[in-house]
């Protein structure tokens, strides 16, 4: 492989975004990748990231799992020391990468399950996320085939109430729906 | 005047529990120079007056105070200048680091006792060097920022201030500058060259004679009295100065030796510039930067840190100023076309202190910054390129399309040479006109206590001369070295010595009568301060003298001497050791120990309550420089087992308040060696060890090592003679 050649539009690209800007200050010290929840699923790490996106790697980064396995935990946000809000650049990829037409891939349909879960009942409901997720992924079949493998995990946390096979609804569904229509209208973002 | 000495006994402080005092009592009244003893716990505060009322009545003329460390409590226990005060150390050196109520405890607290008498005994009584007319103007060589600010700072304090420049214009290097790095809160925008602002500050300022174009052809005597003959044109003139600031600065590293850097491409292609000819260019167009080969304004730059510097075939050394400087003129193309895209390559960027928020504001303009080591410059297509060992990325990396490439460059001190600003000053010292350089060709001083102080006494290196160094740093060092200078003419005036023993008002005594001409003061003073007439003889220069004592130790003929520090007064503290005479019972070791740095350790490893050996009897020197092999030889001669010096660390990074007193005693004791081997005496029986202060954890493993080796080797045979 030959050297990996530097090209600014793609990092310029991503510094136009509202909260892009702050990965100028990074200045690769790590402290991100090691106060990270989800480091052993990461990768690359949020520093990583970042040092793919100021080379203009577009293909590498969209290609990451960093912006889909944050939990949004805040640690690095904490311990920056260049206060970059990581969260903020951890969402705003989320969406760059929805509007950038790859919203085919396993990690965008998780996304939008989730929230399609969140916007019918007003809380997460793993069994339904995960249903949800496969029967869009590839119909039935996976549906049943994932659901046995998973028979166990399942049958386990049914066991000790960690699992309901029919979540409630919250009260005042409606309302929440009407709250986060506003603040997605207000930041200009369609589901 | 015949002595009456005064012994206060102090019995504070857990010495009275620790030691007999009746038992001290004895010893001091059988000396018949003692006039009166006295007891008391508590002779730093409450009966602190005793002494004070003895001396004002004239029944004492001598003070010894057995308590505490002298390193402590200096105010309280000085009298009038005429009456020498010694003081025994009881409390860390004796009762907080042995046994109460041994019999060992008390014999080492009487020794310690005989000691301070026969100390008291042999003081003289010191009279100031004072020279008749001495001069209190300051000297700055070198018109650039560092010396510009000294002589502002020096001329502020009402000094009068002698400004050498040899160009016709001042303002040095910052007169090539386009705009200069924050000094100042926020710390994040571009500062104007305060060159034009400070310059005309100095030559309107009327403490402040400017001598532009001007050079100086020869300096020659010493603090207060420096007589420096100023070259301007044809003209020639004389001055009298009083101390001497050398901000001679420092040159950028030669290119031409860049271009044995291949990689970097240097030499090869106009549009591979230096740092210090993008800064021309930038002045040139204004901050706009014009291309050397096409004159085309450049829009895509790439920086690279460290070309030739942190590399031992070249400059071994980190700059300093460097990274910031980059990131300086990356701000101007990224001020003036913000959609300029600058790379910039380093290895570690070492921005310090404030200006952190810069390279965060240059982060923030744009500018990408990537940590690698650099494979080569290269023309592709018309344009160059840079190809790297990317560590972000952890892979090779390239970028294509630069209009131009700036290779980072660092700074040499001085003009070339071993010296230190060669040609600068051309002292007349017998040691030679330069000022010894240590490292790189930066002033030998002693870095962390006295950073600004030269090998010359009087003598004061500020700015980039001194080490690389950026603006803010600059100011801040050049102020340094001001106040130097002050405290340099005013303590010279006074007749003290000014560093590191400040105040100290004796001085070495040379009874040339019995000089046999060996050179060995003028060679081994580490200071220059003895020069030579033409038949040889020493010819000391008080006022460029430290005080250490190494002439003193050097002298085979011991003819030099302080009024409170001599052969012959350390000689009678050493036979004031009462040595026992049966054999192998109990040994002796005599240890003579620094005062700069193995006193404090044995001090602290009191004030730690550690325990070691009882038999150890301590003398302070003002330097291991200063020992006097005939010391030894009395030791050995009296009966005393083992000798131990206890010095601070000696090589490259030494320790040493004077420079190389570890080494010259080693040395010494080496050359004295070969004589014991002759008297059938073995060599281990003296042992040479570096302590710093914060060994004093080792003290006892140290002391307690050396007396079970000695043990093994059998007492010294020559006991008893």
């Amino acid at each position: 492989m030959g050297p990996l050649l530097y090209d600014c539009g793609f990092a310029r690209e991503i510094y136009a975004l509202e909260d892009g800007a702050q990965i100028k200050r990074c200045m690769q010290c790590g402290a991100c990748a090691v106060s990270c929840a989800s480091r052993q699923e990461m990768e690359p790490s949020p520093r990583g990231l970042f040092s793919l996106i100021r080379a203009g790697r577009k293909e590498d980064v969209l290609n990451a799992n960093t912006f889909w396995v944050c939990t949004s935990c805040c640690a690095c946000r904490v311990r920056c020391p260049r206060g970059i809000d990581i969260l903020g650049v951890m969402h705003e990829l989320q969406y760059y990468y929805l509007k950038s037409g790859h919203g085919t891939g396993s990690r965008a349909v998780f996304h939008r399950t989730f929230w399609q879960e969140l916007r019918s009942r007003g809380r997460i409901g793993e069994a339904g996320v995960m249903l949800r997720c496969w029967l869009k992924e590839g119909a039935l079949t996976r549906a049943v085939l994932m659901s046995l493998e998973m028979k166990g995990t399942g049958l386990n946390l049914l066991r000790h109430r960690r699992l309901s096979l029919f979540p409630r609804k919250i009260k005042g569904l409606t309302g929440l729906n009407r709250i986060i229509d506003k603040a997605m209208a207000q930041q200009g973002y369609r589901e | 005047m015949a002595a009456k000495t005064g012994v206060y006994l102090c019995s504070g402080c857990g010495i009275g529990e620790a030691v007999d005092i009746a038992g001290l009592r004895r010893v001091a009244e059988k000396d018949r120079r003692v006039a009166l003893v006295r007891e008391s716990n508590f002779f730093c505060g409450r009966d602190a007056g005793w002494i004070q009322r003895d001396v004002g009545d004239g029944a004492v003329n001598r003070v010894v105070v057995a308590a505490c460390s002298p390193r402590f409590y200096g105010a309280v226990f000085d009298c009038s200048p005429d009456i020498p005060v010694v003081r025994v150390n009881l409390r860390e050196q004796v009762a907080w680091c042995h046994e109460p109520g041994c019999e060992d405890t008390l014999m080492l607290a009487q020794d310690a006792l005989r000691m301070g008498l026969a100390r008291a005994a042999g003081a003289g009584v010191t009279q100031p060097f004072l020279l008749a007319d001495p001069s209190k103007t300051i000297l700055v060589a070198g018109g650039g920022l560092a010396g510009m600010t000294a002589a502002l700072e020096a001329a502020r304090a009402a000094f009068r201030v002698i400004l050498v420049e040899r160009q016709e214009f001042l303002g040095g290097w910052l007169r090539n500058v386009y705009r200069c790095a924050p000094v100042g809160p926020p710390y994040t925008e571009l500062a104007e060259n305060p060159v034009p602002l400070l310059s005309r500050e100095v030559a309107d300022h009327p403490g402040i004679e400017v001598c532009c174009g001007a050079s100086i052809e020869r300096t020659a005597g010493g603090p207060g009295m420096f007589d420096v003959t100023i070259r301007q044109g044809e003209r020639l003139r004389q001055e009298r100065v009083g101390a001497i600031i050398v901000a001679a600065g420092a040159r950028p590293y030669d290119p031409a030796k860049l271009t044995r850097l291949k990689n970097l491409g240097y030499g090869t292609n106009p549009d591979i510039v230096t740092s210090p000819c993008f800064e021309t260019l930038a002045l040139e167009g204004g901050g706009r930067v014009a291309r050397p080969s096409d004159g085309r304004e450049v829009r895509r730059v790439a920086f690279i840190q460290c070309a030739g510097s942190r590399d031992p075939n070249h400059l071994p050394y980190c700059s300093a100023v460097c990274c910031g400087e980059t990131l300086k003129q990356a701000l101007y193309l990224l001020e003036a076309a913000p959609d300029s895209i600058v790379f910039i390559y380093y290895r570690d960027l070492r921005v310090h202190g404030r200006e952190e928020h810069f390279y965060r504001r240059v982060q923030e303009a744009g500018a990408i910054f990537i940590r690698s080591e650099v494979l080569n410059v290269a023309v592709r297509g018309g344009s160059l390129s840079v190809e790297a060992d990317d560590i972000f990325l952890g892979c090779r990396s390239r970028t294509e399309g630069l209009d131009l490439v700036v290779l980072a460059t660092g700074m040499v001190s001085g003009s070339g040479g071993g010296g230190l600003a060669e040609g600068v000053l051309n002292l007349d010292y017998r040691q030679g006109p330069e000022l010894p350089a240590l490292k790189y060709g930066f002033p030998d001083s002693h870095f962390i206590c006295f950073p600004y102080e030269t090998r010359r006494t009087g003598i004061y290196a500020a700015g980039c001369l001194r080490e690389p160094m950026d603006l803010a740093a600059t100011l801040d060092d050049a102020a340094g070295a001001a106040l130097k200078a002050i405290q340099c003419v005013e303590m010279t005036a006074r007749g003290q010595a000014v560093h590191p023993r400040a105040l100290d008002q004796t001085y070495p005594e040379f009874n040339l009568s019995r000089c046999t001409q060996c050179k060995r003061c003028t060679e081994e003073c580490p200071f220059g301060a003895i020069n030579e007439d033409a038949r040889s003889n020493p010819l000391p220069q008080i006022t460029r003298c430290r005080r250490c004592g190494t002439c003193l130790g050097a002298c085979p003929e011991r003819i030099v001497s302080f009024k409170d520090y001599s052969v012959s007064l350390i000689s009678s503290m050493i036979k004031a050791v009462e040595v026992p005479e049966e054999d192998g019972a109990k040994l002796r070791v005599l240890i003579f120990a620094c005062e700069n740095d193995a006193y404090p350790a044995l001090d602290l490893a009191g004030a730690g309550r550690m325990r070691y050996n009882p038999w150890v009897r301590i003398i302070p020197l003002r330097c291991l420089g200063s020992l006097n092999p005939v010391w030894i030889a009395d030791a050995l001669a009296r009966g005393i087992d083992g000798v131990l010096l206890l010095g601070c660390r000696q090589g490259e990074d030494y320790q040493c308040h004077f420079i190389n007193g570890s080494e010259l005693a080693r040395t010494r004791i080496m050359n004295i060696s070969e004589t014991l081997d002759r008297m059938g005496l073995e060599a281990g029986r003296i042992r040479v060890i570096e302590v710093g202060i914060m060994d004093y954890a080792r003290i006892p493993d140290i002391l307690d090592g050396f007396v079970k080796d000695l043990a093994v080797l059998g007492p010294n045979p020559l006991k008893g003679f």
